[in-house]
């Protein structure tokens, strides 16, 4: 269901009609050759001319009243020149210090108390850098230690907990009636009930259960955050590493008590993010101290800052599902628990709306969800590729292996009969359409062998394979926009505020723009999003774009070419529906006689280097879901619809992992651009390897004990499968631009669940946590060995 | 302490003076403009920092500004845009979102000059202590076996 300008444009709901011969193609990246040779400006590369650079001191304890804070021996060091502590921005800004997109709980510099090792609590403002960061470590604060929380069940259980009371953002309506609840860590609780689970697994035939734990993990994008604020003329003009912009203007202009005109957010193509740099990260620091201030403030995070702002969640769950005599999936449950560290973040929504999907793709009439948020004293946890569905996919893909192996069955021929297909009504009560689970799956279990004899490996290798599905809601309802200018000379000009990430996306726009009207590459230039030139959009994440914004920018395309339609039809004096735009201008059909685009927009406004501007918008609808039953008609625009399968090694002595073939499809509606949707199936089913056997954030009393690139490990060639092989599945979707839908996080959902399911299949034991470490695989191996 | 140090910048002479602790990746970057030098981790284990010193490959990030007195410095932007390695990145779309990239044309830059003709083991190991997050390794290797096969038959 969509609200959008399709009914000003003629032609408009033709999810295929386009003709231009740009969609489909494999071309090649925008700026590909200035990346290459490193001339490419990111962030941190605009000048910014004299600035104040910051240095934050951090807190050491998980939790503690903070009593004191000594900023003399930091003031007094030569070229400092300010420093300002979280009591000194609370008296300029009051509550407004308290943001977030879901809940406004987080400081930008920790008053009265800190919730995690890493927090900031003080920061120094000096002409350079070294000097900032060496001052801010002088700073001394005298603590209350407070008793602290790390495992996200004792936080359910509780005390003690992590804030007195829950604060809401007003932002959403169905969190209102969290307001001022006091004495619980659970920030959210998300409910899914169909039909009865209890009655419908005591009369299953097998049924099968168990307890899942996926650990928390970072993002690592190798450009760090890095953000910069120029308070000029009563206006805060700012540069940042975000991926959502939109959000931070009024995050912004919210703090500083600012009109939306008055805060201008700015941005360069990203170096990388997953889900890192987007909602309250430098922003509200940064701006608050140049506006207090009235300076020039620039923050340049270092690693091991970057491993405090945002985590991936460790979620616990526990689960069992039960098939019937004949072999279908009559019952599935999975208790969710979600640790969010210690401010909410986005963590609430991605409870409730990555949640729901926790039984899997599978046809039931019982299923039962409870998904919920819980606060600890560890550094917070948000978006990260995935959006927290790739731990509750590891959970119901291990759990329907077992389940297919209780009752003697194929994994890939049980998980083939329960599969959902298009029409079918979901446990979460919307219906299937374009997410082709059947399809997908039947082509990685294709592709690596399935039903084959196995490789032939030497002791003491064992070889095995496995699969698993996945599914994903996009995020709904979501607001686009695009404003489009085809300049004189007939080249375009797209503003619009996705932002360039590696996803692809200044490619993808320009060829869904040149598909309608008949241009080539190179032909139109996506600008980059700043809020004072680029309209209004929701997030670039979730793997949306593709579908929104394309769609707005289709429809600004499409109300482009009917101008130029009209515009021709009156200088060639044929009506408009003789008229047709192709790539050497508009053509009477009736009298074959034609007009280049210049020659158009020149005589429309008699001068060189004039533009003509179109614009459209693109929001998506949803039905909230009902408050008994979680369940809704319309939870989401479209589905993600994936599987992944492995055939791997396991060395029995040393519980090392070597992978072989990974073959990974995704239905994406239609590939805009094969090559990049490739390279998106590609890096995910990597991510998704790291996030397997060695990726995760490891913690000892709240403290981070591996935040450090020498310490965190992340997949380097050596890790890449011997074989990878991406395939893409295309269902059009209904109204997806030329039937496209996303696929940045596709990949990543079931990866580690078919890595997992592998193993067990090589060596025969089901290790419920994450990663599959050597030392955990062994210690398994050991315990099920003779 | 500060010292004067000469150096050649991808073939242009520079004389600067650096404090004796200030770090090459910062010298590059931050005074002489070279903005494909990029701090990754600061512990010389990603790769982003990577020039050629004398031909050899250098975690800048480690490396004090005083040491390279004297040396030939090559950066990924003293390559032309004709060079058989960066032409073979960009034919093979061995990027995403790019930040590691010129990390890893520096590493293919040094491997070709010692081995015109590396097999597919050979590049793994010269590259392996490069990270790219995004996961465009197969694409990275390709490219490589593509320049090195442009540059032994040209």
């Amino acid at each position: 269901m969509t609200r959008n300008d399709l009914d000003g444009a003629t032609e408009g709901g033709g999810a295929t009609e386009g003709g231009g011969g740009a969609v489909g193609q494999r071309w090649p990246r925008v700026a590909a050759e200035a990346k290459v040779r490193g001339t490419f400006r990111y962030t941190a590369d605009e000048p910014a001319g004299r600035c104040c650079f910051v240095g934050v001191h951090r807190s050491d304890r998980p939790h503690a009243r903070i009593r004191a804070v000594r900023t003399e021996p930091a003031s007094q060091v030569q070229g400092v020149a300010a420093v300002v502590t979280g009591a000194d921005l609370y008296a300029a800004f009051g509550d407004r210090l308290l943001s977030g997109p879901a809940f406004a709980d987080q400081p930008a510099l920790a008053v009265d108390r800190v919730r995690y090792v890493g927090e900031p609590v003080a920061a120094v403002l000096a002409w350079d850098l070294a000097t900032a960061r060496d001052a801010a470590a002088g700073i001394e604060v005298s603590y209350e230690d407070l008793p602290a929380v790390h495992d996200v069940d004792a936080a359910v259980a509780g005390p003690p907990y992590v804030h007195e009371t829950l604060r809401p953002s007003a932002v959403f309506r169905d969190l209102a009636h969290l307001s001022g609840r006091s004495g619980t860590n659970v920030n959210y609780e998300y409910s899914l009930c169909c039909g009865d689970v209890t009655a419908a697994a005591a009369a299953a035939a097998t049924t099968v259960s168990g307890e899942f734990w996926s650990p928390p993990t970072h993002h690592v994008p190798i450009e760090l955050p890095c953000a910069t604020a120029w308070p000029q003329d009563g206006r805060l003009e700012l540069l940042s590493t975000t991926q959502t912009p939109s959000y931070v203007r009024q995050a912004i202009a919210q703090l500083l008590g600012l009109g939306l005109n008055q805060v201008q957010v700015r941005t360069r193509p990203l170096g990388g993010s997953f889900g890192s740099k987007m909602y309250d990260r430098l922003e509200p620091l940064v701006a608050a101290l140049a506006w207090l201030l009235q300076r020039p403030v620039r923050m340049e995070a270092t690693r091991e800052e970057a491993f405090y702002l945002t985590t991936r969640h460790g979620v616990a769950v526990t689960g069992h599902m039960s098939a019937d005599a004949d072999g279908r999936i009559c019952a599935a449950a999975a208790d969710v628990r979600y640790d969010t560290g210690a401010y909410a973040d986005i963590g609430p929504r991605i409870a409730a709306k990555s949640g729901m999907v926790a039984c899997g793709p599978y046809r039931m009439d019982n299923a039962w969800v409870r998904s919920r948020c819980v606060y600890t004293n560890k550094p917070s946890a948000g978006p990260y590729r995935g959006f927290g569905v790739p731990q509750l996919t590891w959970a119901h893909e291990s759990l329907i292996d077992e389940l297919a192996l209780a009752r003697g069955e194929d994994p890939v021929a049980f998980r083939r009969r329960n599969l959902l297909r298009e029409g079918d009504l979901s446990a979460m009560g919307t219906r299937m359409h374009s997410a082709d689970f059947v399809g997908c799956l039947d082509a990685v279990a294709a592709a690596v062998g399935w039903g084959r004899p196995l490789p032939r490996t030497e002791a003491p290798w064992r070889c095995g394979r496995g699969v698993a599905v996945g599914v994903k809601a996009v995020l709904t309802p979501t607001i686009a926009n695009a404003v489009l200018q085809l300049n004189q000379d007939a080249t375009g000009t797209l503003l619009i505020s996705t932002v360039e990430m590696g996803q692809g996306s200044d490619t993808i726009m320009a060829q869904i723009a040149a598909e309608v009207l008949c241009m080539q590459a190179g032909q139109v230039r996506v600008v980059a999003a700043d809020t004072d030139v680029t309209p209004y959009d929701t997030i670039t994440a979730a793997s949306r774009s593709t579908y929104h914004t394309g769609n707005a920018v289709r429809l600004a395309a499409q109300r482009m070419r009917d101008r130029l339609v009209g515009l021709a039809s009156a200088r060639l004096g044929v009506p408009a529906v003789d008229c047709k735009l192709t790539s050497d201008g508009v053509l009477s059909g009736s009298t074959q006689r034609s007009v280049s685009l210049p020659d158009l927009i020149h005589d429309h406004f008699g001068a060189l280097g004039t533009t003509l501007t179109t614009e459209a918008n693109f929001t998506t609808d949803w039905v909230p879901y009902d408050a008994a039953t979680g369940r809704s008609p319309q939870i989401t625009e479209f589905w993600f619809a994936g599987a992944v399968a492995a055939e791997l090694a396991v060395h029995t002595r040393t519980g090392r992992v070597r992978i072989s073939h990974l073959a990974v499809a995704a239905d994406v509606g239609r590939a805009i651009n094969p090559a990049l949707v490739e390279q998106q199936l590609v890096g995910a089913a990597i991510m998704g390897v790291g996030q397997s056997v060695f990726d995760q954030l490891v913690f000892g009393e709240g403290r981070l004990l591996n935040g450090t690139m020498l310490d965190y490990q992340l997949p380097s060639v050596r890790d890449v499968p011997q074989r990878i092989t991406p395939i893409i599945i295309e269902n059009p979707h209904r109204s997806g631009p030329f039937g496209a839908k996303g696929v940045g996080e596709t990949a990543i959902i079931p990866a580690a669940a078919a890595i997992g399911n592998a193993v067990r299949d090589a060596v025969g034991v089901r290790c419920p946590t994450l990663p599959l470490t050597p030392e955990r695989l062994l210690a398994a191996m050991k315990e099920d060995g003779p | 302490m500060s010292t004067t140090i000469e150096i050649s910048l991808n073939g242009t002479p520079e004389r600067i003076v650096v404090d004796d602790g200030e770090l090459l990746l910062d010298t590059l970057r931050r005074r002489l403009g070279c903005t494909s030098v990029r701090e990754g981790c600061g512990v010389g284990m990603c790769g982003a920092c990577t020039v050629l010193v004398n031909g050899a490959s250098t975690s800048s990030c480690l490396t004090l500004a005083v040491r390279a007195d004297r040396a030939e410095i090559t950066t990924a932007e003293g390559l032309p845009p004709d060079h058989p390695v960066v032409a073979a990145f960009v034919a093979a779309g061995a990027l995403q979102c790019g930040y590691c990239i010129p990390g890893f044309v520096m590493m293919a830059t040094e491997l070709l000059a010692s081995d015109p003709s590396p097999d597919r083991e050979a590049i793994t190991r010269h590259i392996a202590g490069n990270i790219c997050r995004c996961g465009t390794y197969p694409e990275i290797l390709n490219a490589i076996a593509a320049a090195a096969s442009a540059t032994s038959s040209g």
